[in-house]
């Protein structure tokens, strides 16, 4: 026994620490070990299992609010303090040279505006195209794990109280669905490290996922319409919440669905 | 795009706030999430995280530019932490093998083969898929397990910043994660660990 690998390496081989000779040292052990290579996979397992399970707590919006108020105070504070030697050399300066600087300035100015409008439009674009990824990339561990929903229920007085004190937000579930539509159940996962509800919907054969989000400060336009490897994703934001609907059903059939959820937010009838 | 309040704000107040903020806001979501699991609720994470921000605002000068800004503010956090009633209460259970491991010059301490568990039962493998049974099982490690299970599973940051983190050698960063996964284990073979919740 004293030749299978200690936790030690095992940990670290988890944790991609080990450096080049260990770790050829180690898988070499691992090609003939049944047991170690049981327990390395074991150690990944936890790891990422852990990894999951670890990002708990969403930050409430409100804090960073208050933050971002004392933050902004203590850094006027601290750029006063700093410019309080400024006065002293103003006096040297003559009406040319404060126009000089002034055009100067907001030369820098307008250029550094349109360089972050461009940053802006490229962080959004960057952003929209990360969220479909990762709403589709969820959708299809979804199909490839064929594990039961964490909540398992077509009813949805049962479905939308599971979430109480998992999410930070509600959200409301349309009660009349189209004949061959049907609710599966529900998951509570994580997009972009936020905790946020998966709703398992199935249309015919088809698999639905609708992904619900509480919204903070999202900057994506309010309709969401893309293809991705095949997939249809739609979408809509309301002023709490971000939903976006995954699927490789015919697109109008889930734009009607996605249309649904929407209306049972506002409680209207028809959009 | 709207700014947050701190970002259009703080902008006016001066290149080196507005070259902190542009570090510290994208790591906001995971400060909160550590605190609110050393903490254990939600009041003082908030406290926490609201403290430490400041405290690296105010810090921010001292920090090298091209250094590792996560581990340094994540170490703010942590002795902010550190400082509090709780948390003060909270690490006096640094364990034992700690001051061991540092007394032993040749390396971090390896765990003698029986304290290894080679089995690997399905049960235990279905509560590795059971978020809350691993939620429960972290909530049941001591502080200075959880901290560093967080930052290494969770954060994803490498065993030298973890070192710098917490202010410890390697080796006992590493004999902590052996410690932390094995005390997991253990709570998930428990036949107290909650199963895979199904409602009908």
């Amino acid at each position: 026994m004293s030749d299978h690998l200690t936790s030690s390496v095992l940990n670290s081989l988890a944790d991609g620490e080990l450096s080049a000779e260990p770790l050829a040292s180690a898988q070499e052990h691992l090609a003939g070990c049944p047991a170690c290579t049981s327990n390395a996979l074991s150690q990944m397992m936890l790891k990422q299992a852990t990894a999951k399970a670890g990002q708990r707590y969403a930050a409430p919006q409100q804090l960073l609010e208050r933050i971002s108020r004392q933050a902004a105070q203590e850094g006027q504070q601290l750029q006063g303090s700093r410019s309080r030697t400024a006065p002293r050399a103003a006096g040297r300066f003559g009406v040319l040279g404060w126009a000089a600087a002034a055009a100067l300035v907001l030369v820098c100015v307008s250029g550094v505006l349109l360089q972050r409008r461009a940053q802006r439009t490229a962080t959004a674009s960057a952003e929209y195209g990360a969220l479909i990824t990762e709403v589709s990339d969820q959708h299809i561990a979804t199909l490839a794990a064929n594990a039961p929903p964490q909540v398992l229920s077509s009813d949805r007085h049962t479905v939308k109280p599971w979430f109480q004190g998992k999410i930070p937000f509600s959200f409301n579930l349309p009660e009349n669905l189209p004949a061959d539509t049907r609710l599966d159940g529900a998951n509570l996962t994580y997009l972009h490290n936020q905790p946020v509800a998966q709703l398992l919907y199935s249309i015919g054969r088809h698999r639905v996922s609708v992904f619900v989000e509480g919204r903070a400060g999202a900057i994506r336009g309010n309709d969401l319409a893309a293809e991705y490897s095949g997939f249809h994703v739609r979408g809509f934001r309301t002023e709490d919440l971000e939903v976006v609907a995954v699927s490789d059903v015919d697109a109008s059939r889930l734009s009607g669905l996605v249309s649904l959820i929407e209306q049972s937010q506002t409680g209207s009838q028809a959009k | 795009m709207k700014l947050l309040p701190w970002k259009s704000t703080a902008r006016e107040s001066g290149p080196q706030t507005s070259v902190f903020e542009d570090l510290a806001v994208p790591l906001f979501p995971s400060l909160y999430n550590v605190a609110h699991w050393l903490t254990r609720n939600a009041t003082d994470a908030e406290d926490l995280v609201q403290e430490t921000y400041l405290k690296a605002l105010r810090g921010f000068t001292s920090f090298e530019p091209g250094s590792n800004f996560k581990a340094w503010i994540f170490r703010i956090l942590r002795n902010t932490y550190l400082t509090s009633r709780s948390g003060l209460a909270a690490m006096r259970t640094v364990a034992l093998e700690d001051e061991l491991d540092q007394r032993n010059e040749s390396g971090p301490a390896l765990y003698p083969e029986g304290a290894i568990d080679r089995q690997t039962p399905e049960v235990n493998l279905i509560r590795l898929g059971n978020e809350a049974a691993l939620q429960a099982a972290m909530e049941h490690l001591t502080a200075p397990l959880l901290e560093v299970i967080l930052l290494c599973d969770v954060e994803e940051m490498k065993y030298k910043e973890i070192a710098i983190v917490l202010d410890v050698p390697i080796g006992t960063v590493m004999s902590r994660i052996a410690r932390a996964r094995m005390a997991l284990r253990r709570e998930l073979q428990s036949p107290l660990a909650p199963s895979t919740e199904v409602l009908a």
